[in-house]
């Protein structure tokens, strides 16, 4: 075998360990490929709609990780309001659906469009507001949203929430049953995994990957950090809009009650068990924490006993998360 | 009217500062947002409706039992959920473990207690006497009383006894400190103790003047003290009162002038506009960034 830079310039005798197979494009070719032909079959195999509703939110979580650990594991921004950006997608559906009789698919996109640009006008301030008080902000801005689509009830209809939301339909295809809403779900979830790996492979990913590692060391390097981050903010509420808005028409129903801050602590808390800073790790941590909380649902007054303690345990022992990098660092 | 409101902001305001100085002297020592602090607060005040309502208990002795175990619980969490990842990790993890942590015990505080709001049971004389033609409320002025001594008393504890100094030194510089030979883990478990105690003794306070006590007041404390700490510039005394009469007053006159519904929305408002305009609070010092 060749001296590479990848192993150090040492000889290896038996080059086929367990990990240089798991890292082999054609495995990892294979296995890709595997997945997303169980993605597709998934609903004729598992006909059960009620593990089949599970699923459904599950991808709807994943799509809400991602964006989050956009933020949380790649520009290290604590945000603790990304709940309220998944509000005001699916509070933009809703209304948009029910009153102004908008079709679904540009309601998907406005829903994205204004998570995004409010995502933009609250990341501004992280020129100036850092650390700590951006988390204070984010939270600040989370119960402010709640709170205003709580107590103003001829726009948002208060505490009872915007109601029968119609089926939504694309191009003829309308969506009714739980098979069509996985297929919705796994074609946003593709767009989501898609656009991101795109952009995280791409010189701007670099950058602020960079900008996480060491702000200091970046800006010398003539990275804009301050632009980067605000942009990098507001990318990742664009999919929590997405991801509301895939909420408003599952649900048929939009309250307060779905976007409080423990929403946007139990999207912290997925990032953070399936691991901060790589792209799918979020998706083991949505999937341990809907089991958990599926499975304990028979003790459901034990539920966030439960939730707190996993947290508290897997980042005394493993402050990675299970697959994550090690994205914050001293 | 004017007067009554302002009295009331003024009574609430010593009671917030309560609450975020135990909350404000954590955040000096170990940068750390401690999202536990309302929920051991809200611990305290239900212990200490359990021993009123259940057992009778003379009211002095309750609330001196509540503050003791809602301390006890602050110092516990400390021990268990933040000492080990001082060193070493990254102060955005002990923050979230700080949230598990406040979900624990919100949850059991749920267990115990439940979610109702309950009757807390008024522990002060309910007398009016007048001054200058205002009917003011014994209750009222008793709570600011215990509020303003406590305050003073914590001031002095910091300024004069070894252990208050221990605790500036911490503040100021924790290598150096430990080189001093200050016991370091038990200097921060000991501010743990004490900021539990404050805001369970506010807790308690404000439950009485109200005569309510819910799990809610909990999530809803911590983001007081946020608040007020950061309004008034975090980890001093002096900025902790100010952020919490600010916050309490300002919160009280919205109420009654603006909108009730309203009130949490502007006072977060607020916090943004504080945060935007001056991002170390009124009283804050600029920190700089090391090159």
């Amino acid at each position: 075998m060749e001296p590479t830079l990848e192993n150090h310039g040492k000889q290896t005798g038996n080059p086929m360990t367990f990990k240089t197979v798991l890292n082999h494009p054609m495995f990892k070719k294979t296995a890709f490929l595997t997945a997303a032909a169980g993605c597709v079959l998934l609903p004729h195999i598992m006909t059960d709609t009620y593990y089949l509703g599970i699923i459904n939110y599950m991808i709807l979580y994943v799509i809400l990780c991602m964006g989050l650990n956009l933020i949380l594991g790649y520009a290290g921004l604590l945000s603790l309001g990304h709940a309220a950006f998944y509000g005001l997608g699916g509070y933009t559906t809703a209304i948009l659906i029910t009153r102004y009789g908008f079709g679904f698919l540009s309601c998907l996109i406005l829903s994205g469009v204004i998570a995004l640009v409010f995502g933009i006008l609250l990341g501004l301030p992280t020129r100036k507001v850092r650390g700590d008080y951006f988390c204070l902000l984010t939270i600040a801005f989370g119960e402010i949203f709640r709170l205003v689509a709580q107590a103003w009830i001829g726009f948002t209809n208060g505490a009872m929430g915007i109601v029968g939301i119609p089926i939504p339909t694309i191009l003829g295809w309308s969506i009714r049953t739980e098979v069509d809403f996985y297929y919705l779900g796994l074609i946003l979830l593709g767009f989501t995994w898609l656009t991101l790996s795109l952009l995280v492979h791409s010189k701007f990913g670099r950058a602020f990957i960079a900008i996480r590692e060491d702000e200091l060391a970046a800006s010398v390097m003539g990275i804009n950090t301050a632009v980067y981050k605000i942009i990098v903010f507001g990318i990742g509420c664009f999919y929590a809009g997405l991801a509301g808005s895939y909420l408003a028409v599952y649900q048929t129903t939009v309250t307060p009650s779905n976007f409080r801050l423990e929403e946007s602590c139990l999207m912290i808390i997925m990032v953070i068990v399936g691991g901060m800073g790589s792209l799918l790790a979020p998706i083991a941590g949505v999937i341990i924490m809907t089991l958990a909380t599926e499975y304990f649902r028979g003790i459901a007054e034990y539920r966030m006993l439960i939730i707190g303690v996993i947290m508290v345990a897997v980042l005394l022992f493993r402050p990675q998360g299970i697959f994550g990098t090690s994205a914050f660092k001293g | 009217m004017f007067f009554d409101v302002l009295l009331i902001g003024i009574m609430v305001g010593a009671i917030y500062t309560l609450v975020t100085i135990g909350y404000s002297m954590v955040y000096s020592i170990l940068k750390l947002m401690n999202f536990a602090h309302g929920d051991v607060y809200i611990f305290g005040t239900f212990i200490c409706y359990t021993l009123l309502s259940k057992y009778q208990l003379n009211p002095v002795l309750a609330i001196l039992t509540a503050a003791v175990l809602g301390g006890i619980l602050a110092s516990f969490v400390e021990i268990v959920a933040y000492r080990r990842l001082r060193a070493g990790q990254h102060r955005m993890i002990s923050m979230i473990t700080a949230l598990g942590a406040a979900y624990v015990i919100q949850n059991s505080n749920e267990l115990k207690w439940g979610n109702q709001v309950m009757a807390f049971p008024s522990i002060l004389s309910a007398k009016t006497f007048q001054v200058f033609g205002l009917a003011v409320p014994m209750t009222q002025i008793i709570i600011l009383g215990i509020a303003v001594g406590l305050i003073i008393l914590f001031t002095l504890f910091l300024k004069y006894h070894p252990y208050g100094k221990a605790i500036l030194c911490v503040s100021e510089d924790i290598p150096t400190a430990s080189l001093m030979g200050i016991p370091i883990n038990r200097t921060i478990t000991m501010v743990y103790f004490i900021g539990g105690m404050l805001g369970v003794v506010g807790g308690i306070l404000y439950s009485t003047s109200y005569n309510a006590v819910s799990l809610a007041m909990g999530f809803r404390g911590t983001i007081i003290a946020f608040t007020a700490a950061v309004i008034g510039g975090i980890g001093s005394l002096g900025g902790a009162l100010i952020g919490g009469m600010f916050l309490g007053i300002c919160e009280n006159f919205i109420g009654v002038y603006v909108s009730s519904s309203y009130r949490d929305p502007i006072t977060f408002l607020l916090l943004i506009i504080i945060l935007l305009v001056k991002p170390t609070g009124i009283m804050g010092a600029v920190e700089q960034t090391k090159v």
